[in-house]
This record gives C-alpha cells, structure tokens and sequence, in this order.
C-alpha cells in the first residue's frame, strides 16, 4: 500500500470492445478513506472501468494498481470487495447460505467472521431474512445482501457497480449511510451511479461521459465553480417555450422541472436566450444550479466542441 | 498440513458444499440424477428385445397333404416364426402382409407332396415384409435355412436307399456353442452399454450445464474476485457429479445383475479404473462445451451435439462391423466405444488389464487431451 494514501489509481485507461471505444484514456484516484462517485449516464464506460479495477478486465492500455498491485494479483484479491451490477448471488442458496459461502472463500474461520457476519445482518436488516432464498428477496434487500458479501472479509478497497440501481429510495439511502460506516473505518470506496442526485453523496467525483472523464472534484466545489447560469422559464408553457428555444445557440440544456423549463445557458448566452423567450412572453428566473446541471452543461460543452471540430 | 492446503481444502469443500445444496434443493434435479437414470435402465432393459422370434406368419397350405403339413410343421417349431393365420389363397395372404397383421407368408403349392413323393424337384414360396431388416433376415433365413435342409435330408434319404449296406453319405454337421451371452439375451448385451451411456449424459451434460449457468448468473465473476483459484472452482464442481455419475454406475450394474442377470466376470476394482479414465473424457468434453457456451441453452445443445454422436457410434446399439466401411475407422475417435468394449469384456468374459490395455490407454490419451485443451480454454475464459 503507497504511503499517499491512495488505494487506486489507474493512470490513461484505455479499453475497446470490437470498434466501440468503452474507455478513451481515463485518470482515477481514490483514496482510503474516501468515497469515489463514477457519474455518468449508461454507456459512458462506468462498468468497464471498475472491470478493470476488479481484475475481470484488461486495459488496452494504462496503468493501473489496486494497493500498490496489479487488480488481478492473488495478494489484491484478499483486499478489495465488489459488488457487480449484475445479479452475482446463487438464488437458490439462503442469505445465511450465501454469507457462509463467500465466508469460505476467503478462508475467514468461523469464530473470526460470525460476530462479523452478525453485525452486517443488523446493519442491512436482513437478520430476519436469514433463511429466506435470496431469489426470494426485494431488489433492495437482494442489492445489500451483495453489499454483505462484499464486505465480509473487511476489504480495503470496495468497488460497487451502481448499487442503488433498481433499489426504492428507502434502501437507497440505507444503502448510502451504510457506505459512510465503512467508509470511517478507512475503506476507498469507488462506486458508480448513472443518479445525479446519488453524487452530492460523494467525497470526488468523476464525470464519464463516452469513455471521457469530462469533469473531476468534490461535487460542492464543481457546482460552485460552474460557470454556466441556470434559470427556470417563467410565464409561458413548455410547448411554446420548447419552440421559441430550438436552435438557440446559447442554450446548453433544456429540461423539463414540473410544468416548466429549467435552463442551463452559456456563460455569454444569457442575452439572446431572454430575447428568444420574449416572443413567447416568457421571462428568465435564476436558480440554484444543483450537481445535475453541472453534468449537463459539462456534456453540452463537450457536445458543441465536437460540433465545432 | 501445510497453511496453503488447508485453505484449498476449505475453499474446495465450500464449492462443493455449495453444489450439494443447490442440486439437493431441487427435488426434480435428485430424481433426474437418481431415479431417472434407473428407469432408463429398466426400460432398455425390459424393451429393447433384440432378438427376432415369433415373427407372425401366414400359411397358404394349397397342397392339403401329410408332407405339406409336415414340412410347415417343421417350419414352425423353433418359435422363430409363429402361425397365426390360415388364409384360403396368395392373394389373400398378399393383403395380410400388406396390412401388417403377418410378416411372413409360407406358400406350399398344390401338387408339393406328390412331387415329394416321386422325387422330382418341387417349391415351397416364402414372402417377407422387408420393412425390419432385421426381422426379415432372421424371419427369411429360418424359412429358407429350414427348407435347404429338408430337401438336403430328402436328397440324402434317396441316395441311401440306393447305397449298398452298411455305407453312409458324408455329412457335415455344426453345433455353434456361444460363449459369454449363451442364451443370447439382449440385455446382458446392453447394461453395460446402458451404463456407459448413463455415464456420458450425467457427466457430460450436467457438468457443462452447471458451468455454464454460474456464468450466465454473473457468478462465476463475483467467485473470480475472491481468492477462489479457478481450479479449486472447477474441481469443485465437477466433483459431486463424478460421485453421482459412480452412483448411477453402480446401480446399472447391480440393477442389471438382479434384474437381467447380467454377470460379473472380472474385477470390481478393474472396473471402477476404467470408469475413472472414461469420466476423464465425460467430465472433460463437458467443461470444453462449458467453455463454447455463453447460455445453460447452448450448453444443453452442445452437450447433445457430441452425446448423441459417441452413444450411436460406440457399437452399444449397433455392433461396428454393421456400420458403412467408410465410418468403421472414425469410431476410434470415439471414447465411449473403448469404454463399452473395456466394460463388455471386463463384466461378461472377466477379462484381466492386459486383455484391455489398449482400450485402457485410448481413454487415457483421449482423457487427457480433452481435459488439457478444456482446462486451458476454461482459464483462458475466465480470465
């Protein structure tokens, strides 16, 4: 383990599949103690980066080391826990089943790991469930009983592939305060989320964005730091505004919040976009631009430079 | 016991204890292993009756006179063919053929007996439904090895009756004696084969299938992020399967010793050793298909594809000599043919090792080839 403190770091990632470049040449770092958010929507090579990391994958090129090992190094594997997207339980085996399944492959002895076991049970609340089939759980509950078996041999590095996906927003956030237990204890966590809302709960965060990190930092800093206003459209519906505003070059994003618009705009845009709304009779209100907005005018910039090349 | 080892044997009785459970959880999954393969036993067994007897016939007697009924007599009283019809004229035996109630028709002309009687050469007509080669060879040949003989033996009594006393004609005669089968039952002939078929489908198929779902269930990467070595993986899936597949053997054989009196001749423990080489191949054409497989779908189909091939070509249901000339060679690429003929010479003529070395040795070769070219494939995908 380096004495930074850093638990991961991948270096100029680079990862095809047949002619789709997954990863253009990515940089990530996380640190003990610190959890990592990978935001971006599906596709944008979240998955393949933390493959990469677990060892399942190689980079076609760049560097990357796991506690100063290579990812598929045996000494890695006693260290790290993931939790893949995918469903990666038996079903036909119970939730105390499954535990003690995991528990022997990482040659935990049984005294060792059963107050261990016993406490991962209460904090997930699946203590009661303990001999229910995990096919027969929740989605949620299925998601914690990976998280679980992720945790049981106290990994260092804990790598989790949007955890919360296809989870109710109770077990979310149990599922997000759990993280910050281990994550006091020292643990890099990297994980990803294609939620925007699941960022702010994040020490950094790295914005993926086709293969491309287009953003990286602690999401307070990259919200403040957007040099991008963000209104929403007063006094007009969102059918006459959505027209007034197409082919307005300084508009960034537009969404849909409620019966309204919400804008992100160009830092100079500001000008044109209220005299397009005006033919509407429409006004512009600004608001607090929140980790989403980041996110949009990042991809909409990437969008127009593109464009522009 | 070395730290390393005593991990290994951890992990490994965690992957089998695994397998164990999830086989035993599903009670479709214990029949099919278990009490299946028992059934098949009993109903190969009991229904695949190779031997051709009381094939129906139909008598068209036109003569009406002691020879002729002498001769369908004697026609008739080895039970190969058995008389169920006396229809009045040809063409009404013609449509009993015809209509499947008879395969054979035996015509004895009007005029027979009295041709008989003075000496002069005379016919005897059998009609055969060809539509069963078998049937209608053993049918065929009985009839018309019958009639060869009674006129040879009219020919002869003639010809004696002209001899000088106390000269006889030279004759030939053949007593065959079969050893091994002596009663020619057909299923002292195929529980061993039944057996190694067995053998081949629940190690083959099940082994492939078991792989194979682990990786469509995302397991196999949330076990390959654990310190779990790939070959501890393996080996703990194969292994319940193996003893499963011992099991069935088992059953087959003492089934078939108490059922159809199938014997044991040779050595238990000869036995068992050449079982063990052949579930080298079994276990290893099942992890190869594990490995060309992304679906437990793929896996079932490609399981069949080699299954269905070795069960047909192996001599287990049709010997090798039958078989077109061109396709006699390739039956040596055949695994399961070296294993029926190790197990048929082992169990009915109690043959020793040296009798079987060379089958023997061809599981050997062909085990390990299969097991090496499916481990490295198998490490090569999971990694």
């Amino acid at each position: 383990m380096s004495t930074d403190g850093v638990a991961i770091r991948a270096v100029g990632l680079r990862r095809a599949f047949a002619d789709v470049q997954a990863l253009a040449g990515i940089d990530v770092q996380v640190r003990r103690g610190e959890i990592y958010g990978l935001v971006g929507p599906d596709g944008a090579g979240k998955t393949t980066t933390i493959r990469i990391l677990a060892g399942l994958v190689d980079a076609d090129a760049g560097d990357v080391s796991v506690l100063g090992h290579r990812p598929d190094d045996g000494a890695v594997r006693e260290q790290v826990g993931l939790m893949p997207q995918r469903y990666a339980l038996y079903g036909d085996l119970s939730v105390g089943e499954n535990l003690d399944f995991f528990r022997q492959l990482y040659c935990l002895p049984w005294r060792e790991a059963s107050p261990r076991i016993e406490r991962l049970l209460e904090l997930t609340r699946l203590k009661r469930f303990v001999d229910r089939r995990a096919d027969d759980l929740s989605g949620g509950m299925y998601k914690k009983l990976a998280l679980a078996c992720a945790l049981l041999h106290q990994p260092a590095v804990l790598l989790l592939d949007e955890p919360t996906n296809g989870v109710d927003p109770v077990s979310r956030r149990e599922l997000w305060e759990l993280l910050g237990t281990f994550v006091g204890q020292g643990m890099a966590v990297l994980v990803s989320t294609p939620y925007m809302d699941e960022a702010e709960r994040c020490h950094r965060v790295g914005l993926l964005f086709e293969g491309r990190m287009l953003a990286e930092g602690a999401p307070g800093r990259l919200v403040r730091e957007l040099d991008h206003p963000v209104y929403v459209v007063e006094g007009s519906d969102r059918a006459r505004v959505t027209r007034a505003l197409t082919g307005v070059a300084g508009v960034r994003a537009m969404s849909p919040a409620g019966a309204r618009v919400r804008l992100v705009v160009t830092p100079d845009g500001t000008p044109e976009v209220a005299r397009a709304l005006a033919t509407v009779d429409a006004t512009l209100r600004p608001v607090r631009a929140d980790f989403e907005d980041v996110f949009l005018a990042r991809v909409g910039a990437d969008d127009a430079a593109g464009r522009a090349a | 016991m070395s730290e390393t080892l005593q991990r290994l044997v951890g992990q490994l009785r965690a992957v089998v204890v695994k397998e164990i459970r999830q086989t035993t959880q599903d009670r479709r999954m214990i029949f099919l292993l278990t009490v299946a393969p028992f059934l098949q036993l009993l109903l190969f067994g009991f229904a695949i009756d190779l031997d051709v007897d009381q094939v129906p016939t139909a008598v068209v007697d036109l003569d009406h006179t002691p020879e002729s009924r002498e001769t369908i007599a004697g026609m008739l009283a080895d039970g190969t063919l058995a008389h169920v019809a006396t229809p009045p004229s040809v063409p009404d035996a013609e449509r009993l053929l015809e209509d499947g109630t008879v395969a054979v028709v035996l015509v004895l002309p009007e005029g027979y007996g009295r041709d008989l009687a003075r000496g002069v050469p005379t016919q005897a007509q059998v009609l055969v439904d060809g539509t069963d080669p078998t049937r209608a060879n053993v049918a065929g040949g009985a009839a018309s090895g019958y009639l060869g003989l009674e006129g040879l033996r009219l020919a002869q009594a003639q010809i004696a009756a002209r001899l000088p006393e106390g000269r006889t004609l030279p004759s030939v005669v053949v007593r065959p004696r079969l050893f091994y089968n002596p009663t020619q039952s057909t299923p002292i002939y195929m529980v061993p084969g039944i057996a190694g078929m067995l053998l081949l489908i629940i190690t083959t198929i099940v082994v492939s299938m078991g792989l194979a779902r682990e990786r469509e269930m995302g397991t196999l990467e949330a076990v390959r992020v654990t310190p779990l070595p790939t070959p501890v993986l393996m080996v703990g899936k194969i292994a319940p399967f193996v003893v499963v597949g011992l099991f069935d053997v088992t059953l087959a054989i003492t089934a078939g010793a108490w059922i159809f009196d199938v014997p044991i001749r040779g050595s238990l423990l000869l036995f068992y050793g050449i079982t063990a080489l052949y579930l080298l191949t079994t276990v290893g054409v099942g992890l190869f298909v594990s490995t060309v497989s992304q679906t437990q779908q793929q896996a079932f189909l490609g399981g069949f594809i080699f299954v269905l091939p070795a069960m047909l070509l192996s001599g287990t249901m049709t010997p090798i000599h039958a078989m077109p000339a061109w396709m006699q060679p390739l039956t040596a690429l055949n695994p399961l043919r070296f294993y029926m003929e190790a197990v048929r010479a082992i169990l009915l003529k109690g043959a020793t090792f040296t009798e079987v070395r060379v089958q023997a040795a061809a599981l050997l070769v062909y085990g390990l080839a299969i097991m090496a070219l499916a481990t490295s494939r198998f490490r090569k995908r999971v990694s």
